[in-house]
């Protein structure tokens, strides 16, 4: 009796799935991030020695540039964060309550900037900015001096990952339904009252998860504030992490020391994020009729216009020009001279089209299979963590953020000491296997943070009245739940679709002897000097990886929801 | 949820499967530049009938996947870009004791007990003609007013490079730390690795790279990009490429013949047509070789740590 009591609190509300879903993340996430932390306090960990434990904690730890870097990070995190609010929460508000015109356009548009590699992205905005740079050689004016700088780095950044806050908000905020605002303005409730007193408010999980996520993103990025900011002498945790793995010597435990640290500053920000969601109940999908139909923006309607174009164009347009400029043209000394243009770049990825074609073919894979398999994981994770709501939920759910807080290489360097085990009966270590698992552990905490979000907004009610109906579990759950949070699952999976088909900075450390992706096929021709090619190839990828979110998006317009 | 577990697993099991059946081969980690351990890797298969495994990264990517690895070793041969993952290497008693015959003509310095050089690379300095700055002859030549913020250097703490360089220059008497004073006057950029180096003086918002990596601006200027490279008269360090079987490998045999065949003129010639000084002083090539430059010493004993904190300080990147 007292048995089945305690297995009804364990297993619970959700505890089938709490049964599924925690054996896998202990394989996927918690076993190599396991072995981050033992690299960290065992130096020989990898070679399965537990000799010295913290013998490498004074050294790293009273590196006397650890305090300063550490204030950079957060003062990076921070302003990414702020910044990513001021002109994602807008966008993505307007994008829920309102018919905007060419509304599908722009959420295409807006996945363009995850497709590109933040170190393209970078090198895109060089170009482009510096002195002599594309827009001197065409407009006589450079911002060398802005996009090097602090603000610079905050700047690319945020154009980078606003998406993650657009998408979720938007999504949120055209599932509240009109219900409640009918019922205020039917109360006399001004319009603009209604918005600060109702919608936003209702907003805040979708607004604070994906803020979380983009403080994860920003803590964790190396290649945007090195390529940018560490020439003004602005350097962050990061670089000590990446200095720690460039050249020999190098420095696994110390890198995985500095790497831990950053987990527990995104601990402090995922508490504070938990605080905000779980202070109310924000529960309004509750079955009642409520569809919404989207407002009408009288004279708004160019501004609007102009604040999604004026966006779209920084974030999508403009590095991708910068990347075709850099792509069809023969030198990159020679510039924009009308001799210096040619198609010379396309060409050799074409004749070389075996290696290039096989690479867009395994990325492409790759990504949809990381998408698929976060997709179902982490709606399942949120299921158990915003239904349970106990210690042992709370821990999968702070398991579920750790991988996105901790740069990829370490995460590979995890991923290594785990799955190359000598003990270990079977490892997907070198077969592509294990490329799966790393894209898993590092993307999950976006369908995790979005489905988090979703479901809170779904009221128990539901369930329950189901339930009494007579449907089992996984009736309940794919019948009435899956439908109302999918909108919000699938722009999720398009992100980590958009991310896993480019990831370099994992993939460098882990890709099994012979295998090639997208990324790898654009660093190596960075590395041989050859940006053109690289740049032509970043320039397929990118449109061939888009073509998946634009199919997605025409085929949920003629459904008549949103993507 | 059940059946969806068990297609993973049976999935891994195959690739684990695929992954573990390779019969003539040899697995080589190795520093870039890609093309030319591919060119390596396909004569040796033509010559030989072995297979090259081949993991490509940068020298320090892949002494993390080696380090990670240890416990359960995949390569049989290294190359890094740098000497010292070599001495280092044999002092752990790391690496099969093994002196090719192709190695008669490599000069001591650069072989040892286990190890011998693929390539040579230099530091120089690498200058963009259009820049409409004086051409430099020597390091000096850049404290001039000529350059002011036109300089860029490959960082010392993510270059082993560029680390030996600043080791080397400032421990010449005359010089110290005089230079790189000069050069943070000049407002030198330390932009990142060797390639973040490069682009800016490629577009022209800088003019000149201190301390580029010689082949890969000769293969630059060789592309058609308006660049030079210079090997300063008062000398500069060189970068010999080492390769190594490592002890735990469990191909030594086909190791020993890549490292023959890599030694070979066939093989040398390859290392050549990418512009790096071969390691063979019988092997010519279209480039200025060990013999034609000055080559300043790094004291092994200097103190890595001090000199990039010096040189951190000297340039505002703390």
């Amino acid at each position: 009796m007292r048995l089945k009591h305690l297995t009804a609190r364990v297993f619970g509300n959700g505890g089938m799935i709490f049964a599924a879903v925690a054996p896998v993340l202990a394989v996927l996430v918690a076993f190599p991030l396991l072995f981050v932390i033992l690299q960290a306090v065992f130096p020989d960990i990898a070679r399965g020695i537990f000799a010295n434990p913290f013998s490498r904690f004074v050294e790293t730890l009273f590196d006397k540039h650890l305090f300063h870097w550490t204030l950079n990070t957060l003062m990076l995190g921070g302003s990414v964060v702020l910044v990513s609010a001021l002109v994602a929460v807008p966008l993505g508000v307007l994008r829920g309550l309102f018919r905007i015109p060419f509304a599908g356009l722009w959420d295409v548009v807006f996945l363009v900037p995850f497709t590109i590699p933040p170190y393209i992205a970078a090198l895109g905005w060089i170009m482009a900015l510096q002195p002599r740079g594309y827009l001197e050689q065409i407009t006589g004016i450079n911002f060398g001096g802005f996009l090097f700088s602090f603000w610079g780095v905050v700047f690319v950044m945020t154009l980078n990952v606003f998406p993650v806050v657009y998408f979720a908000v938007s999504r949120m905020v055209a599932s509240i339904g009109g219900r409640y605002l009918e019922a205020a303005r039917v109360a006399g409730c001004p319009p603009m009252r209604s918005f600060w007193r109702i919608t936003l408010p209702l907003t805040t999980p979708a607004i604070a998860a994906s803020l979380l996520l983009v403080f994860a993103m920003a803590i964790e990025e190396f290649g945007t504030p090195a390529a940018l900011a560490a020439r003004s002498g602005f350097l962050v945790l990061v670089t000590g992490i990446e200095q720690r793995l460039s050249d020999y010597p190098i420095d696994l435990p110390g890198a995985s020391l500095l790497s831990v640290i950053l987990v527990l500053i995104a601990m402090v920000a995922f508490m504070v994020q938990n605080r905000i969601v779980s202070r109310r109940d924000f529960q309004t999908v509750s079955g009642k009729p409520g569809a919404m139909r989207p407002a009408e923006l009288g004279a708004w309607r160019i501004p609007v216009v102009v604040f999604f174009a004026v966006i779209g164009f920084l974030s999508a347009a403009m590095p991708i020009l910068s990347v075709v400029l850099t792509a069809s043209t023969r030198t990159i000394s020679g510039g924009l001279a009308a001799d210096n243009f040619s198609t010379d770049n396309f060409a050799e990825i074409f004749a070389n089209s075996g290696g290039a074609m096989e690479a867009l073919g395994t990325s492409l894979l790759l990504g949809l299979g990381a998408a698929l398999i976060t997709g179902i994981l982490g709606t399942m994770t949120a299921y158990v963590v915003v239904r349970q709501r106990t210690v042992s939920s709370r821990i999968l759910d702070f398991l579920t953020l750790m991988p996105n807080t901790i740069p990829g290489v370490v995460v590979a360097v995890g991923l290594i000491l785990a799955w190359n085990q000598p003990w270990l009966p079977i490892t997907p270590y070198n077969t592509i296997g294990i490329l799966v698992l790393a894209y898993c552990c590092l993307l999950l905490p976006y369908p995790v943070r979005y489905a988090n979000a979703a479901l809170r907004q779904v009221s128990v009610s539901l369930e329950d009245a189901a339930r009494v109906a007579g449907a089992g579990g996984i009736k309940v759950f794919f019948r009435i739940l899956m439908p109302l949070i999918f909108p919000s699952i699938l722009a999720a999976m398009l992100l980590v679709f958009a991310v896993a088909a480019r990831e370099l900075v994992a993939t460098i450390l882990l890709a099994p002897i012979g295998t090639k992706t997208v990324a790898l096929f654009i660093w190596r021709q960075f590395e041989q000097g050859s940006v053109g090619m690289g740049m032509a190839m970043s320039v397929m990828a990118i449109a061939i990886t888009m073509t998946i979110p634009v199919a997605v998006a025409i085929w949920a317009r003629k459904q008549g929801r949103l993507f | 949820m059940k059946s969806f577990k068990t297609v993973l697993l049976a999935g891994f099991a195959c690739l684990a499967l695929s992954g573990t059946a390779m019969a003539q081969s040899v697995t080589v980690y190795t520093a870039g530049p890609g093309s030319l351990i591919e060119k390596l890797a396909a004569g040796f298969k033509d010559e030989s009938g072995i297979d090259v495994n081949v993991f490509q990264a940068t020298t320090g990517k892949v002494m993390a996947r080696l380090e990670a690895e240890s416990s359960n070793p995949m390569a049989d041969v290294v190359v890094s870009a740098s000497w010292k993952t070599a001495t280092s290497f044999a002092k752990k008693d790391m690496l099969l004791d093994y002196t090719s015959a192709n190695a008669k003509n490599v000069p001591d310095f650069l072989k040892g007990p286990g190890y011998v050089a693929q390539g040579i690379s230099a530091l120089a300095i690498a200058w963009n003609p259009k820049s409409g700055t004086p051409k430099p002859e020597d390091w000096t030549d850049l404290t001039k007013p000529e350059y002011k913020d036109l300089i860029t250097m490959p960082d010392p703490a993510q270059s082993g490079s560029a680390y030996e360089l600043v080791a080397a220059l400032t421990s010449q008497p005359d010089l110290g730390w005089k230079l790189f004073d000069g050069l943070a006057a000049n407002k030198m950029i330390v932009p990142g690795a060797n390639a973040q180096a490069l682009n800016p003086v490629l577009q022209g918002a800088k003019a000149v790279v201190f301390g580029a990596v010689d082949y890969i601006g000769l293969a630059q200027a060789a592309k058609g990009e308006s660049i030079e490279v210079v090997f300063p008269k008062s000398g500069t360090v060189i970068a010999p490429r080492p390769m190594m079987i490592l002890k735990t490998s469990a191909h030594q045999d086909e190791a020993k013949k890549f490292i023959d065949y890599v030694l070979s003129d066939a093989g040398q010639a390859l290392v050549a047509k990418t512009q790096l000084m071969p390691a063979r002083s019988d092997v010519k090539a279209d480039r200025p070789l060990i013999a034609d430059l000055k080559i300043l010493e790094v004291d092994p004993k200097t103190d890595r740590k001090a000199v990039l904190d010096h040189f951190a300080k000297t340039f505002g990147m703390e």
